[in-house]
């Protein structure tokens, strides 16, 4: 049994009645970064949210290492596309959050997720306001809060669409880097994108969902070399081959 | 009985045409000051700081003021109407301005490029742009307005009746003392079951589908909204700016040239006038001003008394609603029913309840009319946080003191403050009656020792302008001293973080 499993989640929107996920199944072994990519509207974050125990789903279940999901866990983190950080809250007690239901002094909260903030590059803003940062600094902030409390699955929900281009992929960089650190690696990262490039640079998996309703059209394996490069001809070859999956 | 109650009806229907009238010059005036202001830099400038503190002064307290003047010119039962639609108007005019103002604002800019580029004239422009794209959030504001009107109409129609020689004739208020006067507790019944009746009609029949009907013009591109709170919205889209920072300075000089000026021009003019003021007068004035500040102690504690009291209580209210409970909407809508019955409708019954203990009766008085106030500001406030919120309270397990000290009492803050100055100018607003009534040919209901309230009432029985003057001179310079000094600092500080 593979580290987590996606056990034919069906859902539909209680209003409309609309199946938004139809019989969802998926696993991620240990050590890997799946993402979930779809056409907008598809439903990849309302799948993204039934895995982090935010949503119930109608059926199915998610399974992660041999326990059942069937709430919030701490064990589970979460990035959010529009950051969702408290505005009120300095960045420093915005990644303490992170830690508010650890066992913890404060102390050693506040020691931890100075750590963390140095490690996403965020020294000297410790004490700023996340509303006086750029988005690439606040999706910083967020990453930061998502890891300092060592969860063993981090869910992102389209983590890099609210930022350019440019920064958009430096943070990607950024990521990479500090996934490498064994210490505070996530034992498996689901990230959900409608971004292709980005999936295929990043991911050991790729989830390819179709829309309305969404079922799972076909489930790819990236095996090119890390550091990954874009313009090669491998790379361009998963690409296009994605691409084609969506053209049928 | 049958004719009891047709008499009420006859007399919310007066109570309600000024209501209208008042609604449809606001209307008038607003959609024109709000376009003018938003399209011209000039205008903005000079009107935008005047509006930004009419619509923080306790209007209400004018009234005295108001029906002197408008009784000395207009003859009669006309001078009293009149007096009563411009206070109305006075109340509902600033937020609805401020609602044309932000929708213009915050219109994409390639509406005007294409006006430019097709030629409208200014007749075109206003028709196929200007108010259309005014109406959303001019329909949104018509309705708080309309809550603050009544408000305003039935305690000036109270009080009118409360003094001798200036009493409307009809009106649902006029119901309400005569029921108090002669203690028919049925009419006083029926006077607030139609009043409430007429309240969710008007909403049902007016409001909701001026709505829907505003609501088509609404414009998916609006440029983001943040957060549209109106007071010292002015005042902080002009603080902010950094890269204006000789701007600032420069703003900065003028202002102090501006009050140095003025200070020697006032001091000039008092200079010279000596010699002309005899000593009666001028001791006279003194006298005043000392009752002037007596009264304003008094009248401030209890104000503010009530105003702890009120923040002890729609603090943790607001946030169980909003926060904490899963039929918000329907709190939401009994909390509308409760707050459009004006508290001073209630003085009455309280009056009863309380055995005519007066101080407690201005205190309860107080309490409830500004309640409301601080709990809609509140609510307002948090229709604008980020819709995550509750997620990231659920990934990241934040339960009990930690979610109620990290994210409740933060997220309130910038809705308290606001809450606070609207909601203590209703309290102000409130204290011609909540401090002195008497509900005609002598019954006298309340009469505290001493207070703003009373002094007014006082004032306006013996027709002493001066007076009257003293008073509200010393309670707007008050009340902008506190705004000034505690309230604009504190919301400045606060909204630099928040948005």
């Amino acid at each position: 049994m593979a580290f987590l499993n996606v056990e034919k989640i069906n859902f539909a929107y209680p209003k409309s009645g609309l199946t938004v996920l139809d019989g969802i199944s998926f696993s991620a072994n240990e050590l890997e970064f799946v993402s979930i990519i779809g056409p907008s509207g598809c439903g990849k974050s309302t799948l993204l949210r039934i895995m982090a125990g935010l949503i119930k789903a109608d059926s199915g279940s998610v399974v992660l290492a041999g326990k059942k999901i069937n709430g919030p866990s701490s064990s589970i983190s979460f990035v959010f596309q529009d950051f969702a950080l408290l505005p009120w809250l300095s960045n420093l007690e915005n990644v303490k959050i992170g830690l508010a239901s650890k066992p913890m002094t404060e102390d050693e909260r506040e020691k931890t997720a100075l750590d963390m903030l140095y490690k996403l590059e965020l020294k000297g803003f410790e004490d700023a306001y996340p509303n006086l940062l750029s988005g690439g600094m606040k999706q910083r902030v967020g990453l930061a809060r998502a890891l300092v409390s060592n969860p063993i699955l981090l869910l992102m929900d389209e983590p890099f669409s609210s930022l350019d281009e440019l920064t958009a992929n430096s943070l990607r960089k950024t990521v990479v880097e500090v996934l490498k650190d064994k210490k505070t690696l996530p034992k498996a990262i689901i990230m959900v994108s409608h971004n292709i490039e980005e999936a295929v640079e990043m991911s050991d998996k790729i989830v390819v969902l179709s829309n309305k309703p969404a079922v799972v059209k076909k489930i790819l394996d990236v095996k090119i070399k890390r550091p990954r490069d874009r313009g090669s001809r491998e790379f361009r070859k998963k690409v296009n081959e994605i691409y084609s999956i969506f053209a049928e | 009985m049958l004719q009891l109650i047709f008499s009420v009806i006859l007399d919310t229907m007066y109570s309600w045409t000024r209501m209208l009238i008042a609604l449809l010059i606001s209307m008038v005036i607003a959609l024109f000051t709000g376009i003018a202001v938003a399209r011209s830099k000039k205008l903005n400038r000079v009107l935008m700081p005047v509006v930004d503190i009419l619509q923080t002064l306790p209007i209400l307290a004018f009234f005295p003021f108001a029906i002197y003047i408008f009784v000395f010119y207009l003859p009669g039962s006309i001078g009293v109407n009149a007096a009563v639609i411009f206070l109305i108007v006075t109340s509902m005019l600033w937020n609805i301005i401020f609602g044309v103002y932000q929708a213009i604002i915050s219109l994409p800019s390639e509406y005007f490029d294409m006006a430019r580029i097709y030629k409208l004239n200014l007749y075109q422009r206003l028709r196929k742009i200007f108010i259309p794209a005014a109406l959303p959030r001019m329909s949104e504001q018509m309705s708080l307005s309309w809550a603050i009107g009544l408000f305003y109409l039935v305690t000036s129609e109270i009080f009118s009746v409360g003094t001798k020689n200036y009493a409307v004739k009809h009106g649902i208020g006029v119901e309400f003392v005569k029921a108090a006067a002669t203690g028919n507790s049925y009419l006083y019944i029926y006077s607030i079951i139609v009043f409430v009746l007429f309240v969710i009609a008007t909403r049902l029949l007016l409001f909701e589908r001026f709505d829907r009907f505003a609501n088509r013009y609404y414009l998916k591109d609006y440029k983001k909204r943040k957060r549209d709170r109106f007071t010292f919205n002015y005042f902080r889209s002009r603080g902010i700016k950094l890269d204006e920072e000789t701007r600032h300075k420069l703003a900065i000089t003028a202002r102090i040239v501006f009050y140095a000026l003025l200070t020697l021009l006032v001091g000039f003019t008092i200079y010279n006038a000596i010699p002309f003021v005899n000593l009666h007068l001028l001791s006279k004035l003194v006298g005043y001003e000392g009752y002037s500040l007596l009264s304003l102690l008094f009248s401030f504690l209890r104000v503010w008394g009530a105003f702890i009291a009120i923040i002890a209580i729609s603090i943790p209210l607001s946030i169980k609603v909003v926060f904490l409970s899963n039929k918000t909407k329907r709190y939401l809508l009994l909390f509308q029913i409760f707050a459009s019955i004006p508290a001073t409708i209630l003085l009455p019954a309280i009056a009863e309840l309380v055995y005519g203990n007066s101080e407690l009766l201005a205190f309860i008085i107080y309490f409830l009319s500004g309640l409301w106030y601080v709990i809609f500001s509140i609510v307002a406030t948090t229709k604008y946080l980020p819709e995550s919120i509750d997620e990231v309270k659920r990934i990241f397990h934040l339960n009990g003191i930690v979610a109620w000290k990290k994210i409740y009492l933060k997220a309130i803050m910038p809705g308290v403050i606001t809450g606070a100055v609207t909601g203590i100018a209703a309290e102000w607003n409130a204290s011609i009656v909540a401090e002195y009534f008497s509900a005609g040919s002598g019954k006298l209901i309340t009469s505290v020792s001493i207070g703003v309230g009373k002094a007014l009432n006082v004032a306006l029985a013996n027709n002493n302008l001066l007076l009257m003057g003293v008073l509200l001179a010393n309670m707007v310079a008050m009340i902008i001293i506190i705004n000034y000094f505690v309230w604009r600092r504190l919301y400045n500080r606060v909204n630099s973080v928040y948005s």
